[in-house]
């Protein structure tokens, strides 16, 4: 279990704890700011363990559901959720682009106060996932991280020399 | 059963990062992004042995990322880009989610920050 592959990403935002807590959960912030370049419509938001955040993002004539299991919440401090891409019924499904894609994955998020401006890290690990999970997510983080190396770079130089 | 269109597509997805997580199979993909080669050629500027690029070369070939010549003596191996740009598309994806939101929730804290000045200001 030790060696599950783990999405992170850690950033600094110039903005007191309490502001940036709002931030994250106030649906009505939540929504503006959450998911890139898309409209994101809050369909539920209830912040405590066993509540659920159902949330769809518009881009054109798509959308995208997914769900939020709350498990934990420290206010100011932590947030423990569940997430998972849903069908128009809300029940957890496939990813219809990638079946290997983890159905649910544990996300973690933290704030702590850093000299008036707030550190937040959230991190993504597959739960319950089958082999096949883990391998899919564990080469996606294979492929983001430098782990890879030139790797990413030598595919965008293939890609960039064809479309030349 | 409904989505079984994609089946087959998204199953390769897996395969395609699976493969395109080997450094010599990056290699190969640059070197066949030149134009076809056969595999004399390409274990030429390696130091591995034809039976090895063969064996490489398989993998590129379940994943869609390659096509063989028919040719029984030469089997020229060609490059084929479409998996590959949906596996980089895929990942662009996954990683901008966050780093966009983030960028997103940047700006957002910029302007509560500046309206709570101006209540101060007000009040």
């Amino acid at each position: 279990m030790a060696d599950l592959p783990e999405y992170v990403i850690d950033r600094v935002f110039d903005a007191p704890l309490p502001l940036v807590w709002r931030a994250w959960t106030d649906p009505e912030l939540l929504s503006r700011w959450y998911g890139p370049g898309v409209e994101t419509i809050i369909h539920e938001y209830d912040l405590r363990p066993g509540g659920v955040w159902r949330n769809e993002m518009k881009w054109g004539e798509n959308s995208d559901l997914s769900k939020m299991a709350f498990v934990e919440v420290v206010p100011e401090k932590k947030i423990v959720w569940h997430h998972s891409s849903t069908d128009k019924d809300w029940n957890i499904a496939t990813n219809p682009m990638m079946p290997d894609w983890p159905k649910v994955l544990l996300t973690v998020v933290t704030f702590e106060e850093q000299a008036g401006k707030t550190r937040v890290r959230l991190t993504q690990t597959p739960m319950d996932a089958s082999d096949a999970e883990i391998a899919c997510f564990a080469n996606m983080m294979a492929g983001m991280d430098k782990g890879w190396g030139s790797g990413f770079a030598i595919i965008e130089e293939i890609l960039g020399e064809l479309q030349a | 059963m409904e989505q079984s269109g994609y089946n087959t597509d998204s199953a390769s997805l897996d395969a395609v990062f699976s493969a395109l997580a080997d450094p010599t199979r990056r290699a190969i993909l640059l070197r066949l992004s030149d134009g076809e080669a056969s595999v004399n050629e390409i274990a030429e500027p390696f130091e591995i042995s034809q039976p090895a690029v063969s064996r490489h070369l398989k993998v590129l070939e379940r994943a869609g990322l390659i096509e063989r010549g028919i040719d029984e003596q030469r089997r020229p191996a060609r490059l084929k880009a479409e998996p590959m740009s949906a596996a980089v598309d895929w990942l662009n994806e996954f990683s901008e989610f966050w780093e966009t939101s983030f960028e997103q929730l940047d700006g957002l804290l910029t302007q509560l920050k500046q309206s709570e000045l101006k209540d101060t200001d007000n009040g």
